[in-house]
């Protein structure tokens, strides 16, 4: 293969170049002259040029690639210190600060102008979370979806097709998963009639197990103690006494349990370990003192009132989880899985929840959900919890209390106990039994699996694959053929079907989402078209029959009826999860380890659940079409028990989110009251006051900040200088290229700092020196915006924020229509963004309006 | 999309007991049995971590140049290979603004806004550009490995280091697990079944090929162009199809290493993927390879309780991190050494190294903080031809493609540019 050497060199271009630069809205300020003028074109003239630059007569359009490259670089060499040079005039703090402002913000508005792709919506693929609820809809089974590589490019939506790639490997997955889900969707046809049951009374495993283990670890140390007293009759004797009573003086002051027998080899007479069977001194000593420690927590284990009857949960040792494993036999489907269990009278109201899911990993859990026990010892609860099987998944599904999720933590929550109380941890909770059952029926439809002309059935299935679109003969004939060849060597009628429909599955007109189209002819979308483009903005899943047949859907009527049903659908599940993660930036939750010392009840049941707290909140607002600014402030969250606990709200137990009532004076109610948010903005032991102050200019605020310059020197006049976290961060407002954004971000991010790490309320900041010294810190929340408002506390702040609906609007305007659209938001788009913003406006911000107005607009419904 | 952690990952359990044969290797029984003796091929290895060093602690001091400088802390792991390390600076990526971004242009050196009407573009990386050459008697052309959250790591956007010829990024495997399933797990297998296994897979895509010819019609340039993604899969499948046709009598290679165990994480998930490199060199499976190194776990594993980003922003007014930062540098330096030790150990037919035969980069576009100028470069291995055991100030803010234009001539591949380049780097050349 020879390779071109030029091409190495040159860029490849996917879009013609065109003239629509002409209207870029990127411009320099005039004024931002005499800056130049000043400090500049002393050495960048007509006849100087330093650099081969001239700024005496720059252009201040960034209307080219060539003209944003250039002012990049001088924005650079500001910001780096290098330009103006040392030895000439420097500019004072707040002309420099105020042109790298301005700059740097016509500098993101000529990328985002150069950039935009014109209104084009690219051809995409699905994205894996599309792809998983398009094999779900076509063939009712689960897909683990982990193989095909991950999503997503530059910062985008996980539905812009053109940071949507495709490779060989990623085709190769296709026909691989689609292999898995066409088998899966077999077995459970198979197993369509049959039904599952398995019930497990716990207290007969436990109990033999611990009984076992009991006598395991009696019969293991029983050598030891023969061997003690073998070295005791040794030591009894009087040639040995006086030295024996001084080995016990100095191994009692070890305080450890029979160092004495380290010494047996200064004890006259005394026999060796190895005649007992131990290797040394130490293993004999560690037999017996687990036999010392663990049959005092059996004993009492087995004494435990209801032991008969049922099982106890324990953090560690003794009962630490309770398995039920399903058969190889139980094909792939949705099952249920039921508990019946009580809490013990004494255990404290954050002990009261179970988590299920796979026990994997010693000590660690792949969570599948976590429920709120309300069954007391007199009235136990049962609890029934949803459970998918699948081909590659593991099988067993077990229980335990909920708690930090790693073997590590669990040793160190027992171990921390046990030291403080001189006492086991008690048990929190207690189980009769555990039932697994199913399956539930399938939706799978029944065409695959017909007795009809092998033809038919492709043909049929194909179709339905494709979103409704009809394949040619032509392809139709190579998997027809490509049956006939399996079935000539041997294969049985399903594995070749499964063989041929597995490459429907790989097929572009599966994978891709395509819309004809012509150069400069854009047309209105065909029903079907609207129709997909619909149900993957509102469902990331494909059309159903009633949205296909639902008549003219550019009629609005027509389309708003199918919106409003669409939106009732569980389905749209699919669009809140989607969308607002990545809206909101919620990814960042998983960016970094909470440290489980000082946060030990954030653990992954809630994290999980604060950030379910936002999609249900979301969600409760889509459903009553709520408006909007409710997510900036509101008398009311969505929570449930485990979040009540975390924020201490009283009155909420179970599972279900719901609209709760808050206090005036309740932090809560609103993004910026929800631990989600406020973890998001922190490292995972600190807060972080820029990161919020900077997620809170882009999210509600709509102003963005541009990204990180850069090349900018670092202060190191702080070295090693005690600083309140606070003085910290202000240091970055001394140079004018840190000042031209922190004197915006840092100020909203200080009015939430009585918000901890977690989102919960404090008043001070437990600070550590690098020197080791300690320090709680006052929090000062209070401050003003840049050129702007001054409040007080968090409370003013929040309302300052919840004052600016339109901006809040816009933010979440211009995500809409880069998710729902398919390609980043562009300049093109800022019409469509004002008439939406203006048509919700009208109904106070009701969130149905933004996407009603989104899905009659031109650009939703044309290509 | 609260997705949890891949559970199969925890399927699977085995030991992961590693033993690397010295010198016996598939690859050269291979060209053993030919009738004329082979000399070693030549290999090139980019290796990337994604935040940056600690700048006053890692890079040595810019008047000590040439052979007689002192280690700095952050490279003191390496004092054993020092006369055969080339530490770098004064180079840069110039069009690139990203400050978080630390390995998506560092090959390729591309202009991010090049392209109007787009908002990303990117070029060929070095390594694709070796991979051309390099990688036509080698099953795998190239192979790139990376890290689970690429971008939490500080690697910006892309799939592995490598982006093809068109700008496109080339996929990678993430986890040891998977790397060592594409290039060892064991074909058991008839012969005459893998025969008819690779004409069925290619009536299969003879059938995918099909159905895109139809859904083509009619789009516009601009879907099309998108469309050729999936039309270059086909044809890159077609042409490993046509490899696995040549390679059909010759058994997929096998290696002492065990498969991995799953979750590996930090310094044991990096060694291993180094331990893969060399048995995947030992087998002459491929010549051309690029790792994307996790850090995030590496800290967590070295006990530093910050996470990589974090970390980087180390002003010694905030605590302890610049301490943290150091020790970070210290330990992936001494997993380098460790993977030179490995490199020198092995031996090839003719009783030079693997050392011998590769060039090695290590590195990242992100200097330090925020800082994407002088880029931290070590370069190592013989094969060439390059100046080692040296400290090269280059001139400030020389394009860092001058230095991948120099390793690729160095090992004979045929290139007058790369990305941004201006020349090569001549104080490099031996």
């Amino acid at each position: 293969m020879k390779l071109s050497v030029l091409k190495t060199a040159l860029s490849f271009s996917l879009l013609t170049l065109s003239a629509r630069a002409a209207a870029s809205p990127a411009k320099l300020d005039e004024k931002q002259r005499t800056f130049f003028k000043d400090y500049c074109v002393e050495c960048h003239n007509e006849k100087k040029q330093k650099g081969k630059l001239r700024l005496d007569d720059i252009s201040f359009a960034l209307d080219t690639v060539e003209r944003a490259d250039r002012w990049q670089k001088i924005l650079n060499q500001i910001n780096s210190g290098e330009m103006p040079p040392e030895d000439a005039k420097q500019p004072d703090a707040k002309a420099k600060t105020d042109l790298l402002e301005a700059l740097s913000h016509t500098l993101v508005t000529a990328r985002r102008a150069l950039g935009d792709s014109g209104g084009k919506i690219i051809v995409r693929r699905l994205n894996r979370r599309e792809y998983q609820n398009t094999i779900r809809d076509l063939l009712g089974v689960e897909i683990d979806v982990h193989d095909l590589p991950a999503d997503g490019g530059a910062g985008t939506f996980d539905t812009v097709g053109s940071s949507l790639f495709m490779s060989s490997d990623q085709v190769e997955q296709y026909l691989a998963l689609g292999r898995r889900a066409l088998d899966d969707a077999f077995l459970q046809h198979a197993a369509e009639s049959k039904h599952f049951k398995l019930h497990t009374e716990t207290e007969k495993a436990a109990n033999a197990q611990i009984q076992s283990a009991m006598n395991v670890i009696a019969k293991r140390s029983e050598p030891a103690r023969k061997w003690f007293a073998s070295v005791d009759a040794a030591a009894a004797t009087t040639e040995n006494a006086a030295q024996a009573a001084e080995l016990r003086k100095t191994s009692e002051s070890e305080d450890k349990h029979n160092t004495f027998y380290r010494h047996w080899a200064e004890i006259k007479g005394a026999p060796s370990p190895t005649t007992f069977g131990f290797k040394d001194a130490f293993a004999a000593i560690a037999e017996q003192s687990e036999y010392e420690e663990t049959n005092p927590y059996h004993e009492r284990y087995l004494a435990l009132p209801q032991a008969d009857k049922g099982s106890y949960l324990f953090v560690f040792r003794l009962r630490h989880e309770e398995k039920i494993t399903p058969g190889h036999d139980w094909p792939p489907g949705r099952y249920t899985m039921r508990v019946r269990i009580a809490a013990l009278d004494n255990t404290p109201p954050e002990r009261r929840f179970i988590e299920m899911g796979h026990p994997s990993v010693p000590g660690a859990f792949d969570i599948i959900s976590t429920h709120q026990v309300t069954g007391t010892m007199t009235d136990p609860q049962v609890i029934e919890m949803p459970v998918t099987i699948t081909s590659t998944d593991d099988r067993p599904f077990a229980i335990r209390e909920k708690r930090q999720n790693s073997r590590e933590a669990e040793v160190g929550i027992w171990v921390r106990y046990v030291r403080e109380h001189k006492d086991w941890l008690p048990p929190s909770m207690w189980v009769d039994w555990l039932e697994l059952e199913g399956p539930l029926p399938s939706e799978t439809k029944a065409d695959i699996f017909s007795a009809k002309p092998v033809r038919e059935i492709i043909e049929s299935f194909t179709q339905r694959a494709f979103r409704g679109t009809k394949s040619e003969s032509a392809f139709i004939d190579r998997l027809v053929k490509f049956y006939d060849s399996h079935r000539a060597a041997g294969d049985t009628h399903e594995s070749a079907i499964k063989s041929s429909l597995s490459i429907v599955l790989a097929a572009p007109g599966f994978i891709y989402l395509t819309e004809p189209s012509q150069p400069g002819k854009p047309r209105t979308l065909t029903n079907a078209e609207l129709a997909t483009r619909l149900a993957y903005f509102l469902w990331s899943a494909p059309p159903d029959d009633e949205l296909l047949a639902a008549g003219d859907l550019h009629s609005p009527a027509i389309l708003q009826a199918q919106v409003d049903r669409m939106i009732a659908s569980p389905k749209s599940r699919e669009f809140v999860a989607g969308f607002v993660h990545q809206w909101l930036g919620l990814d960042r939750l998983d960016f970094f380890q909470f440290n489980k010392q000082m946060f030990p009840q954030f653990d992954d049941s809630a994290k999980a659940a604060v950030r379910k707290e936002v999609y249900e909140t979301f969600a409760h607002l889509l459903q009553t079409n709520a408006s909007l600014t409710r997510l900036l402030k509101s008398d009311q969250a969505v929570i449930n028990g485990l979040l009540a606990n975390l924020y201490g709200i009283e009155g909420v137990t179970g599972d279900d989110f719901r609209p709760v009532s808050l206090p005036a004076n309740s932090p809560r109610g609103g993004l910026l009251g929800m631990a989600a948010i406020m973890a998001m903005g922190s490292n995972g032991e600190r807060t972080s006051p820029v990161e919020r102050g900077a997620w809170v200019l882009r999210k509600l605020l709509h102003d963005p900040p541009p990204p990180a310059p850069p090349n900018v020197p670092q202060l190191s006049r702080l070295a090693d200088k005690p600083l309140s976290p606070r003085e910290r961060i202000l240091a970055h407002q001394e140079e004018p290229q840190c000042l031209q954004c922190h004197r915006k971000i840092d100020p909203i991010g200080f009015g939430l700092e009585n918000l901890n790490t977690i989102g919960q309320w404090r008043s001070t900041e437990l600070y550590t020196r690098a020197n080791g010294g300690r320090k709680d810190w006052p929090i000062d929340p209070s401050g003003a915006f840049h050129n702007g408002p001054k409040f007080n506390d968090y409370f003013q702040l929040r309302d300052i924020i919840a004052a600016k609906p339109e901006n809040f609007a816009r933010s979440f305007t211009e995500a809409l229509i880069e998710y729902a659209l398919g390609r980043p938001y562009g300049f093109t788009d800022e019409d469509l963004a004002q008439d939406i913003v203006k048509r919700a406006k009208a109904k106070d911000f009701a969130i149905r309006e933004f996407i009603i107005a989104l899905a009659t607009s031109r650009e939703f419904g044309r290509k | 999309m609260n997705t949890p952690l891949n559970r199969r990952h925890f399927l699977r359990s085995s030991t992961a007991l590693i033993a690397l044969p010295l010198l016996e290797s598939l690859g050269f029984r291979r060209f053993a049995s030919a009738a004329t003796m082979v000399a070693p091929p030549k290999r090139m290895i980019f290796l990337a971590f994604g935040w940056g060093v600690t700048r006053e602690t890692w890079f040595p001091d810019v008047k000590q140049t040439g052979a007689d400088y002192e280690l700095p802390q952050g490279l003191a792991p390496l004092a054993k290979h020092k006369k055969d390390i080339t530490i770098v600076q004064g180079t840069s990526n110039k069009f690139t603004n990203e400050a978080h971004w630390g390995s998506t242009f560092w090959l390729t050196g591309a202009n991010r806004y090049a392209e109007p009407g787009q908002s990303f573009h990117n070029s060929i990386s070095a390594d694709q550009v070796a991979a051309a050459q390099l990688g036509k008697d080698t099953r795998f052309a190239s192979l790139q490995l990376g890290t689970p959250d690429a971008k939490e790591q500080g690697h910006g956007p892309g799939l592995s280091l490598a982006w093809d010829e068109r700008g496109k990024p080339v996929a990678g495997y993430d986890t040891p697990i998977m790397a060592f399933h594409r290039l060892f797990s064991a074909e058991d297998t008839p012969l005459a079944q893998r025969q008819r296994m690779i004409e069925e897979k290619r009536s299969v895509l003879d059938a995918l090929g099909t159905d895109l010819n139809r859904v083509k019609r009619g789009l516009s340039k601009d879907d099309t162009d998108k469309l050729d993604e999936y039309a270059q899969s086909i044809r890159d499948i077609e042409t490993r199809l046509g490899k696995d046709e040549q390679w059909l009598a010759i058994p997929k290679p096998k290696t002492s290493l065990h498969e991995p165990k799953a979750g590996l994480a930090g310094r044991a998930e990096i060694n291993l993927m180094y331990d893969l490199m060399i048995a995947a060199m030992q087998t002459d499976t491929t010549r051309v390879m690029s790792y994307r190194q996790p850090v995030n776990t590496v800290l967590k594993d070295i006990g530093v309780p910050y996470t990589g980003h974090d970390l980087s922003h180390y002003e010694r007014s905030q605590g302890d991190r610049m301490e943290f930062s150091q020790k970070r540098d210290e330990a992936q330096s001494k997993l380098l050494a460790g993977f030179l030790d490995k490199l020198k150990a092995t031996k090839e037919s003719d009783g030079t190294s693997l050392f011998d035969n590769a060039v090695l980069a290590f590195g990242s576009n992100i200097s330090s903080v925020h800082f994407l100028n002088n880029c931290p470069t070590v370069l190592t291995g013989g094969g060439a031809g390059i100046k080692l055991g040296q400290h090269l100030v280059l001139s400030k803010d020389t394009p860092l493609c001058n230095v991948w234009l120099t390793l690729l001539n160095g090992l004979g591949v045929k290139a007058e540019r790369h990305g941004d380049s201006t020349g090569v780097a001549k104080e490099l050349i031996a």
